[in-house]
């Protein structure tokens, strides 16, 4: 019973933007109270009948927006502009005051200056000159310039001219002499290139030739004189292995010589001696 | 309150306003297009005064345009354009309050009170008579709510007919939901009182439908 939901806690349950335990307990509340019940109800009631009142209907105007963007435009550049503007001219204003300019329009003459004006007396001005006579020494050097300058400009036309003439003689004279040159070069330069590279051929073979002949008789020259004399040595060897072996037959033959005479006189001895005896003799 | 398409489109024009943020014009003029007859209605609550209500719809729709870019959060955009609403109403309140002149239109509304307004019956022409109560009826609850203070009428408008939270409606005035629903109290019987006075009743009004 001590729980009694304040103003903005029914306000809640009323919208239905109460939830969980505080639901709950105003309900609750509700509940054992019908007093607070009524009072709410009362304000249900209200809001039912609030809800007859129907929304009005309404075209939005398209110009909103426009008008809202045409302004913005409108004012922006502009006074961006003027406000530049005179923000320049200030500061002009400013700086010529810093610097003390001073304009004067005296007579004929206009001055500018910085600070105090200069004194007059510092740029005299010829006196005694008339206006003819100005005008005369103007005309008279403008004549002397133009003389000068067309006295220049002719002879400077001139030289170039002579060298653009010079220039393309020469040009052309050299261009004919290189095409001639080319056309009757060319031919003979073939004929000739191609003789050369025969004879060069020609020589070149007959150089091989010859290279190769006489080095093959060198070749063969030494083949021959190396077998001579290996059949040289080949006879003399041999000749010696003969004599080797004659000299071998002869010891053999002595050999046998003096065996056969060996025997010999010992048969003649026992044959002379005991024909009985020779049998244990000759052991 | 019936939902239409039109608010149907309102709950889910996030996009729109993503894309009215950065500038483009058309998403912009659709915002409004979308939410004019919301903040009309709720000015013309609030003065009873057609002229009033849409000098103050123009202007808050005008500075929305103007302002859209510095929106921060768009899940805000409702709360921030009621802001708008509000303070363009309570400006035009002032205005209206100082220079103590009576519109043309209050006193053509004498008239028109007396005249009904057949010309705009046309919605409703099945039954020319129950659609004249019912927009006298409605004219008379509006008359009891402009009874009610500016602070109370902002607060009753926004959560009964604008359907805003009282979250939302304690970031349009910049106070504490305490106060607001508070506020929604005393309006709520404020209200009660003034019908009762007027004998209106909710047995009346099904008897008048």
């Amino acid at each position: 019973m001590s729980y009694k939901p304040d103003e903005s806690a029914l306000m809640a349950y009323l919208y239905g933007e109460l939830q969980g335990d505080e639901k709950r307990s105003v309900e609750k509340y509700l509940a054992e109270n019908p007093q607070a019940m009524t009072e709410l109800q009362g304000m249900m009631d209200v809001r039912k009948i609030l809800s007859v009142i129907e929304d009005k209907e309404v075209i939005a105007p398209p110009i909103v927006m426009e008008d809202s963007r045409q302004r913005f435009l409108w004012n922006t550049p502009y006074l961006k502009t003027v406000i530049s503007i005179a923000a320049s001219i200030m500061l002009l204003l400013v700086a010529g005051k810093i610097l003390d300019l001073r304009i004067s329009f005296e007579g004929n003459s206009a001055q500018i200056s910085f600070g105090a004006p200069a004194a007059k007396t510092d740029n005299p001005v010829q006196q005694g000159l008339t206006a003819q006579q100005v005008q005369d020494m103007i005309n008279q050097s403008v004549q002397n310039n133009n003389q000068v300058v067309q006295a220049s400009w002719s002879e400077s036309q001139k030289k170039i001219d002579a060298s653009i003439r010079q220039n393309m003689a020469m040009n052309s004279e050299k261009f004919n002499e290189l095409v001639k040159k080319a056309s009757t070069a060319s031919e003979a330069q073939i004929s000739g290139y191609v003789a050369s590279l025969k004879n060069e051929n020609q020589q070149m073979v007959k150089d091989y030739f010859k290279l190769t002949t006489s080095e093959q008789q060198k070749y063969i020259e030494s083949l021959l004189v190396d077998f001579a004399k290996y059949m040289n040595q080949q006879r003399t060897s041999d000749l010696e292995a003969i004599q080797l072996r004659m000299a071998s037959m002869e010891q053999n033959t002595t050999a046998l010589k003096e065996e056969t005479e060996q025997i010999l006189t010992s048969i003649i001895s026992n044959n002379t001696t005991a024909p009985g005896n020779t049998g244990t003799k000759s052991y | 309150m019936t939902e239409t398409l039109l608010d149907i489109a309102m709950m889910h024009s996030d996009t729109l306003i993503t894309r009215a943020k950065q500038g483009d014009k058309n998403a912009q003029g659709k915002l409004v297009q979308l939410w004019y007859k919301r903040i009309y209605n709720f000015s013309y609550k609030f003065f009873l005064d057609h002229d009033l209500a849409m000098e103050a719809a123009q202007k808050t729709f005008i500075s929305m345009c103007r302002n859209i870019e510095g929106l921060q959060d768009i899940a805000r955009f409702k709360s921030w354009i009621y802001k708008i609403a509000v303070n363009y109403c309570r400006e035009e309140a002032r205005k209206t309050k100082n220079s103590k002149s009576i519109s043309m239109d209050k006193i053509y509304n004498v008239e028109a009170e007396e005249s009904p307004q057949w010309e705009n019956s046309s919605a409703r022409s099945d039954n020319p008579e129950k659609y004249y109560q019912h927009t006298e009826l409605s004219d008379i609850l509006q008359k009891s709510l402009m009874e009610l203070s500016a602070e109370q009428r902002e607060v009753v408008i926004m959560k009964e007919f604008e359907g805003l939270k009282f979250r939302e409606i304690a970031e349009v005035l910049n106070i504490s939901e305490n106060t607001v629903k508070s506020r929604m109290y005393y309006g709520l019987d404020g209200l009660k009182k003034i019908l009762e006075r007027k004998n209106i009743t909710k047995e009346t009004i099904h008897y008048e439908l």
